[in-house]
């Protein structure tokens, strides 16, 4: 075992643990960008300096990107409901799991650690991704999930090339932008990062029935989309006529 | 010329198209002189020529220069369809990042790095699926469009690679390829929100402004499955492995999204609906050219997927001239308009025979081809069948057309070209005496009374919208009747190999003999990073077969999974 390498593993997995766990977004987005940058050095040998030179200006833009969208909200992300440990020590358990079976059944090509953080992230992004009803939470998850993806790709086929570090560092951008946009659009429409409410809690209402003061143009609409409780009162509705 | 002229215009343009996106008619027309460009590029790559960057290739072929010229041009279309609609202002950077990105994807042999640009391609499409203002229903969709996103690229990523190194004695047990396999398959119908993968997708028809949805639906798809069959017919298909089960998963995914979808279009009331569930439906044929794992599904597969794209994308933008000229897409609502709007009668029935074609025609011989290729007997004429369902689609807007025009297609502006009231200076003199205003008669009044013209361009623009709409439409009917008929030699395009070999992919067919391994091509690259089967580092001095690594490159006649003769 490179030692090393599996102290950056550890650290990718700390960092996903944050991602998921914190309610904070601010402090799941530190932990998402821990990742992505770790997750550019699980690699044996290192990628070239421009390859890696890539990746880390792809991760911070990302993470850029989302801190725009999250920035002046005060929302916070629906976080782990089994808390931090229990994420902990699920993604431990599979990283063992993923060191211990290197290769999946053939010899790999890159290093067990990136197995493992492989692993890890993506037992850690399936709960975002199954259930996560806010969109950044489901961003962060996606985010995992094809991190995830590309680690244990490359603990199987071994260092990408450049041209594949440039294409990843393209799709992490644009994972960083869907996310961002996505959080954006939520914040706009939903006034938190939920644009559904919780199943079981009474809807939220997202089409006005009647005619809003002034007329119903897209700006009216929108304005009737902000009725959530987070948004304080909105614009007075007229129900219309009984019918 | 190479594709770099290509992509440095597509992602040019759409990065500028996209800043500039809050001051709109900048926007526009930098999309737009944009698609201009990427036309031009396209029609310039060259075939043959291969670009070295980062350790890989850009690969031209024929067939990545049609679907970039084709798509670029069906963009171009839409875009200037959009103008006329109240779309969304994202939507010419949108068209271009998509193609940008599908055209990359076809020019990258290495199936591996092709799947991360086909899927960062998709995630622009989340640009245009929130609306603006923003709506909670746009974001849901748009949420679930990442969620398919992430789920199909990584499917396809942890499929590429498990399969695409040396594979040891690993390579004995089918179950791997057929794990691999199933998991590229179900990537694709994931991304085409094939049945029962749809659900997504089918409310993205709801969301997402109606020119986009050919790019997101179809467009970006067909590149990401045009990657799949070359991965599947370098890496599963020439081991002769059994995968009857995985085979027929497969199967199904594709025979019940042609059927099933062409029902589901058929009961929509509203016109994106239907749009949104015929493309599901054409897409489940596509899915079957996955299932056939045989070198004769070549060409029709990508024949089919060049094909549908087409004509989907000019069944989409009749919806959008529909509605701009009758200002609604509920189904119900529209009776007439056919005598209201000639112009998009005849566009329908040229998307009609575009979609369906009939014997000789290559749309049709692709079809017929992938379903004998993949069912039997009754299955098979059942699929044909449920291939042909859109035909009821159809038949029942026809006949809605042709009804008493209703009060909503009735106040319609009709499609005669008119010239507008003068924007200055009060009516023409025709307007005035309660005349129709016809060009000419206004040119007359323009030359006798020389208010600028520029200051009426914007107001004749305006006037015939519906008919500049229905002309925009004739134009893509027109193109998918010609790349239906096998037009632009959309056929040998689809036969063609690869200008380059991927790189070889080192496995065992269980089972088989050992075949003697074939002297490396010139042009084959080793897999990225892992060691090559034949050289010193190898792991394991496994026995190996440089396996056929794509439809140009068979080396062993028993494995051969060499494409098809052009015609």
């Amino acid at each position: 075992m490179n030692p090393a390498l599996a102290g950056l593993t550890c650290v990718v997995i700390a960092g996903a643990v944050t991602a998921v766990a914190a309610r904070e977004p601010r402090v799941a987005l530190l932990g998402l960008l821990v990742v992505l940058l770790g997750a550019a050095f699980l690699a044996d040998p290192l990628p070239s300096p421009l390859a890696m030179a890539s990746r880390i200006v792809a991760a911070v833009l990302a993470a850029r990107l989302i801190a725009i969208a999250i920035r002046g909200g005060d929302e916070r992300t629906a976080g782990s409901r089994l808390g931090w440990p229990v994420e902990a020590l699920a993604a431990a358990a599979a990283a063992v799991v993923g060191y211990g079976t290197h290769g999946l059944g053939a010899p790999g090509g890159g290093p067990p650690e990136a197995q493992a953080a492989g692993f890890a992230i993506g037992v850690l992004a399936a709960a975002p991704i199954v259930s996560g009803r806010d969109v950044f939470r489901l961003g962060t998850g996606s985010i995992l999930l094809l991190t995830a993806g590309l680690l244990v790709r490359q603990a199987i086929g071994g260092t990408p090339s450049e041209l594949d570090e440039l294409a990843t560092s393209g799709l992490v951008v644009g994972l960083g932008g869907a996310v961002a946009a996505l959080t954006l659009g939520a914040r706009a429409a939903a006034g938190g990062l939920a644009p559904e409410p919780p199943a079981g809690s009474p809807r939220r209402p997202t089409r006005i029935h009647g005619r809003l003061p002034g007329g119903a143009g897209p700006a009216a609409r929108s304005g009737a989309h902000r009725l959530s409780p987070e948004a304080g009162p909105g614009p007075a509705i007229d129900p219309g006529p009984p019918s | 010329m190479t594709i770099l002229p290509f992509l440095a215009i597509a992602f040019g343009a759409a990065a500028a198209s996209l800043l500039t996106r809050r001051i709109a008619p900048l926007s526009a027309t930098i999309g737009i002189l944009g698609l201009l460009a990427a036309v031009l590029a396209a029609a310039a790559i060259d075939a043959d020529e291969t670009l070295a960057i980062g350790g890989g290739e850009l690969v031209g072929s024929a067939y990545l220069r049609l679907f970039a010229w084709l798509g670029a041009i069906v963009a171009l279309l839409l875009a200037l369809l959009g103008l006329l609609s109240s779309s969304h202002r994202h939507v010419p950077g949108v068209l271009l990042s998509g193609l940008g990105a599908a055209g990359l994807a076809l020019a990258l042999p290495d199936a591996r790095i092709a799947i991360l640009a086909a899927t960062a391609g998709g995630l622009v499409g989340i640009l245009v699926t929130i609306p603006l203002p923003a709506l909670a229903s746009g974001v849901v969709v748009a949420a679930r469009e990442l969620r398919a996103l992430a789920v199909a690229g990584v499917l396809a990523i942890l499929a590429a690679a498990w399969i695409g190194r040396p594979l040891g004695t690993l390579a004995d047990e089918p179950a791997v390829f057929g794990l691999a396999y199933l998991g590229f398959a179900v990537a694709v119908a994931i991304r085409f929100g094939a049945i029962p993968f749809h659900f997504w997708a089918a409310r993205l028809a709801d969301a997402a402004p109606e020119v986009s949805l050919p790019m997101l639906m179809a467009w970006g798809p067909a590149a990401f499955a045009v990657v799949a069959l070359a991965w599947v017919d370098q890496s599963v298909a020439p081991l002769l492995v059994p995968l009857a089960v995985e085979r027929s998963l497969v199967v199904a995914v594709g025979a019940f999204s042609a059927i099933l979808g062409a029902l589901a279009a058929w009961i929509q009331d509203d016109l994106e609906h239907v749009v949104g569930y015929t493309i599901i439906a054409d897409a489940g044929i596509a899915i079957l050219g996955l299932a056939a794992l045989d070198p004769a599904a070549w060409e029709p597969a990508r024949t089919w997927i060049l094909v549908f794209v087409v004509a989907r994308s000019a069944f989409a933008a009749w919806a959008v001239a529909v509605r701009v000229s009758f200002g609604t897409r509920r189904i119900d609502q529209l009776r007439g308009w056919a005598l209201r709007a000639p112009l998009l009668a005849v566009a329908l029935v040229a998307i009609v025979v575009a979609s369906f074609g009939f014997p000789g025609l290559a749309v049709w011989e692709a079809r017929s081809g992938l379903i004998d290729l993949t069912l039997d007997g009754p299955f098979a004429a059942l699929v044909t069948l449920g291939a042909l369902g859109p035909l009821a689609v159809y038949a029942r807007l026809i006949a809605i057309g042709v009804a008493r025009p209703s009060d909503a297609v009735a106040r319609a502006a009709s499609q005669r070209p008119v010239w507008p009231a003068r924007p200055v200076g009060g009516p023409t003199p025709d307007a005035a005496a309660g005349r129709r205003v016809t060009v000419a008669s206004a040119g007359r009044s323009l030359r006798a009374a020389g208010p600028s013209l520029l200051d009426a361009v914007p107001a004749a623009l305006d006037a015939n919208r519906a008919l500049l709409a229905g002309v925009l439409v004739v134009a893509l009917a027109g193109l998918s009747i010609a790349v239906s008929a096998g037009g632009f030699g959309v056929s040998s395009a689809a036969a063609a190999a690869p200008g380059r070999l991927p790189p070889p992919i080192e496995s065992v067919p269980p089972g088989s003999e050992t075949a003697p391994p074939a002297s490396p091509s010139p042009g084959a690259s080793e897999p990225l990073g892992s060691p090559s089967p034949a050289s010193p580092g190898a792991s394991e001095p496994a026995p190996s077969v440089p396996a056929p690594s794509g439809p140009a490159g068979s080396t062993s006649p028993g494995l051969s999974f060499a494409p098809l003769p052009s015609p």
